[in-house]
């Protein structure tokens, strides 16, 4: 087993908000070893955007972060800016979403892979380049000489996340966290980015942080999944054992929630009624209770803790499902 | 860039409240509340005050007592170089230059507002016609435009708003078109044309309330420009002549003895800077409050 | 997805504009300039003729009988027919010859050149100086949104934007030149005599025309600025990377405002152009705007109807260049969408 690259413990993020405490992330720890792919799953809103965003520094200024997250040696929790600054892209980088927003659209796509490359050393324009070129073949972009010099809306989007994904890798990272970098490319580009993203990690011993809403991603692609609710971990297991047995009953739910061709067409998706909670006002007791068909009243009274049940699976659960249970005929469906 | 959907409700739990929020809407009404008192006491002061206050008059007056400085008896701020009463000329030519300015935007808003939603409604050649014709008006740098048409058309109240109606007027048609157009193409829009909803009734029901508030901001803040291209206008001769005072022309006035009586330019001029700073705060934040909500 | 065919690696500006897009914009808004600039001949033709008291009446001064007035007016030619005299006038211009001034008798071609240098100049200065104060001030005020000199810069542009030039500048002269002696009132030095002494003379009325556009520079760079620090995605992308704030705020956000700010700059010109009628009547400098108020005045319709075509044609040639300008530098627009 690898060493861990990074270590994150009992996370927690808070923002103020138009005279509100917004708890967005509760008390999330996980650990990441190099070459594994780590993927963090929930809803909008369950906090795994803004922990990885933590991880980086680049939550806005009414954000207070605390809890522990060690990359290497370096505690980046609390790490003033200018120290901050030289952690990112060189050990922590990140791909963004939409391709198309985050890239500048009035500068060529190779000044800004340059851009990424001096952040971090010091080296001549060409020398640069001539890297800022072999990161676009590492992506797999064809005729690479062409596109150094082509501006963003000349691409296509396939083409312009990879050109993030080149910019995310341009300073050798230790950590490359992919924030639902395929959301918005069709399902055919979706599958060409997942499978460079494998072919870099096992190339490069990167490791890996996917984020995303869409289990299904995750079964496919990552090594553990850590499935997040209300800012929590609520499941947490490398990624057979979970998809084996699944636990916690929101994690049953979020799956049984996919839409699958094996299914009788014309039968109601599952689809788990009510909404998260606000997280301006979060419950004592485990925050999937109003939702839970298994909820009983002690989930209301405390919070279920977070524990290694099995060996290597952890969950946050006071009624866990049960081996060969099926959530569905619970849900009267 | 929305990180998280914050779902302000009330829940059985208490909420986690900071004590900004209170403070936070309060100035959002000040926002508003300063420079919307501001302009009322100016108006007050130039409409309502002459007619009741035992203020002197603002012209007639006797040149022995002419450059009489400020709290002389009966004269607070002061007479100009015609033994007039400053401060009565401020009142009385705010009042004439506030009028100006609200009969100048209201033609710019009912003709140039009119006019531009109708182009833009209409489309085709009447479209290209009108706006050529604006584009006329628009191809004069303002001023220069201004200055001319008020030689053609002569000093004096009347003429002085035709006049700048010149100026007025294109400009709302400018917005008005740019704005409908932008309607035009909304969903909600297409729909009525598409369900045969008449024309008067798409403008009136559809059109109207939507490019309204737009109309609206802009005419508050084309209230101050127009008052200062009034004040531009009669302080080169061209606009309110005097005796008859506008804040222009004595800024004007004061301007031949400025070294010896810097007051009869800076009363004036501090009264036209403050009613178009309320009428720029005032637009600035009408706006705030119509698209930030 | 096809590419747009961009053989070179590193298309020249050069062959970008003579390519399609700028090109095809350029002779449009030409072409529709014409019959703008016709129509704004036609206009003042009518309303100068709708003048009541001709330019003989002022020469003459009110005493004059009808008799001589009417001598003066068939000299001058001014009893001719409107639209013989229009058209007369039209021919001229377009071989050059914008007529005789009515009052000096001195054509108005010859005065151009040295009137239009100092309008120019003044409004080059006027240009220099709002941006040259404008973008460090709104740069140091979008580095630190909401803090002290944001603050203070913002309340500060915004009053500025309510005061008239003409009361500024009156101020300026009140302060600068009667109190304190550091600037003259009037008067304008040309180049000829010294460069020091000319910018001297053209100090305050450059500051008077300056101020205006610099309140208004500040806050629209400093908003664009402050939304694409706040908004916009790539700039997250940028501090992802490892950028500094200033490398962010500069290489990216201040690259973007500025098309805009030259567009604006480029509207600009047409307003400034306008208040110089007001500024040089103040500080008697001898430009193009001073010769309008003037014309103006002494009811001279031939000098009138050359400055405002003139005014008109560097409105146009003005906007048209900053549209272009956009164009140009606008890589969406330069090398056009897949």
């Amino acid at each position: 087993m690898s060493e861990a690259v990074l270590k994150v413990e009992n996370l927690h993020v808070r923002f103020e908000v138009a005279g509100y405490r917004v708890h967005a992330v509760n008390g999330l720890s996980y650990q990441l070893r190099a070459g594994r792919t780590l993927a963090i799953v929930g809803e909008s809103g369950s906090g795994k955007t803004v922990s990885s965003r933590a991880l980086m520094g680049l939550l806005p200024p009414n954000a207070t972060v605390s809890g522990s997250a060690r990359i290497g040696s370096v505690e980046l929790v609390g790490l003033p800016e200018e120290d901050m600054r030289r952690h990112r892209g060189a050990d922590l980088a990140m791909v963004f979403q939409d391709p198309t927003r985050s890239l500048n659209p009035t500068m060529r796509i190779g000044t800004q892979i340059t851009e990424a490359i001096r952040a971090h050393t010091r080296v001549e324009p060409a020398a640069a380049k001539r890297r800022a070129l072999e990161l676009l073949s590492l992506v797999r972009i064809p005729d690479p000489n062409r596109r150094f010099h082509q501006y963003p809306h000349q691409l296509s989007g396939g083409m312009r996340q990879r050109v993030m994904i080149a910019i995310a890798l341009a300073a050798d990272p230790k950590v490359l966290i992919a924030d639902e970098a395929t959301t918005a490319l069709d399902v055919t580009t979706q599958a060409q980015i997942m499978e460079l993203l494998a072919e870099l990690r096992s190339r490069l011993g990167t490791a890996i942080i996917l984020i995303s809403h869409d289990l299904g991603l995750a079964a496919s692609y990552a090594d553990d999944v850590i499935v997040m609710y209300a800012g929590r971990a609520v499941e947490y297991a490398p990624t057979r054992i979970l998809f084996a047995q699944m636990r916690m009953p929101y994690t049953r739910a979020l799956f049984d929630a996919i839409p699958r061709l094996e299914r009788e067409s014309h039968t109601l998706l599952p689809v788990t009624p009510g909404q998260p909670p606000d997280l301006t006002a979060l419950p004592a007791g485990c925050p999937f209770e109003p939702r839970c068909p298994r909820a009983r009243p002690e989930c209301r009274d405390s919070r279920p803790p977070f524990v290694e049940h099995e060996v290597g699976h952890w969950w946050a659960c006071w009624n866990p499902c049960k081996d060969g249970e099926q959530l569905m005929t619970e849900l009267g469906v | 860039m929305a990180l998280t959907e914050v779902q302000v409700s009330s829940s059985a739990v208490v909420a986690d409240e900071t004590a900004p929020t209170r403070t936070r809407a309060w100035l959002r009404k000040l926002h508003i509340g300063v420079p919307a008192g501001l302009l009322l006491l100016i108006f007050f002061a130039c409409f309502v005050l002459p007619l009741v206050a035992p203020i002197p008059k603002p012209t007639g007056g006797d040149i022995l007592n002419s450059l009489q400085p400020a709290f002389t008896p009966g004269h607070i701020l002061g007479t100009d170089d015609n033994g007039n009463d400053i401060l009565a000329r401020i009142l009385v030519g705010g009042r004439t230059s506030l009028f100006v300015a609200l009969t100048v935007n209201l033609l710019g808003l009912v003709i140039g507002g009119g006019l531009g939603a109708l182009a833009a409604q209409a489309g085709g050649i009447v479209d290209s016609i009108i706006m050529r014709l604006f584009d006329v008006l628009i191809a004069i740098p303002s001023l220069a435009l201004i200055v001319a048409v008020s030689l053609s058309l002569g000093p004096g109240v009347r003429n002085t708003i035709l006049t700048l109606s010149f100026f007025s007027v294109p400009a709302f048609a400018r917005i008005s078109r740019a704005e409908t157009l932008r309607l035009r193409e909304q969903p909600f829009m297409v729909a009525a044309r598409l369900s045969g909803t008449s024309t008067w009734r798409i403008v009136v029901r559809h059109l109207a309330p939507n490019i309204g508030p737009q109309l609206m901001t802009f005419a508050m803040l084309g209230l101050g420009i127009v008052m200062v291209i009034e004040g531009a206008l009669s302080f080169l001769g061209l606009g309110i002549r005097p005796p008859a005072p506008s804040w222009g022309n004595m800024i004007f006035q004061g301007q031949l003895s400025l070294s010896g009586t810097p007051m009869l330019v800076v009363w004036p001029s501090i009264a036209l800077f403050l009613t178009v700073v309320g009428f720029n705060q005032l637009g600035e934040a009408v706006r705030l409050r119509w698209s930030g909500r | 997805m096809s590419d747009v065919a961009t053989t070179s690696p590193a298309p020249r500006v050069f062959s970008a504009v003579l390519g399609s897009p700028a090109l095809r914009l350029i002779v449009k808004r030409l072409l529709t300039a014409i019959p703008i600039l016709l129509g704004v001949s036609i206009l003042m033709f009518v309303l100068l003729n709708l003048i009541p008291g001709s330019a003989a009446l002022q020469l003459l001064g009110p005493e004059a009988t009808p008799e001589q007035i009417a001598r003066l007016e068939h000299d001058m030619g001014l009893d001719r027919p409107p639209v013989e005299r229009y058209l007369e006038w039209l021919w001229n211009a377009l071989q050059g010859d914008l007529g005789r001034s009515l009052v000096s008798r001195q054509p108005v071609t010859d005065v151009l050149p040295t009137r239009l240098a100092v309008t120019g100049e003044l409004v080059a200065l006027a240009f220099l100086i709002s941006l040259t104060v404008a973008i460090p001030l709104a740069l140091l005020a979008a580095r630190r949104p909401n803090r002290f000199l944001d603050r203070v810069s913002m309340v500060v542009s915004t009053a500025g934007l309510s005061v008239a030039n003409y009361v500024l500048a009156l101020l300026l002269v009140l302060l600068f030149a009667v109190k304190l002696g550091w600037f003259p009132a009037i008067g304008y030095t040309p180049v000829s005599k010294g460069l020091g002494d000319n910018l001297y003379s053209l100090a305050l009325p450059a500051f008077a025309m300056a101020f205006p556009l610099l309140c208004f520079y500040t806050r629209f760079l400093r908003g664009d600025l402050v939304d694409q620090m706040q908004g916009e995605d790539y700039v997250m992308t940028a501090r992802a990377k490892g950028l500094g704030p200033w490398q962010v705020l500069l290489r990216h956000a201040f690259r973007n405002s500025s098309f805009g700010l030259i567009t604006i700059v480029g509207l600009n010109i047409s307003g400034l152009i306008g208040a110089t009628v007001i500024i040089e009547s103040i500080f008697s400098l001898p430009g193009i705007g001073q010769y309008l108020l003037q014309g103006i005045l002494t009811r001279d319709y031939i000098v009138v109807q050359a400055i405002v075509i003139i005014f008109a044609i560097i409105t146009v040639l003005a906007n048209l260049m900053a549209d272009v300008l956009y164009a140009v530098l606008d890589p969406r627009i330069r090398y056009g969408t897949n």
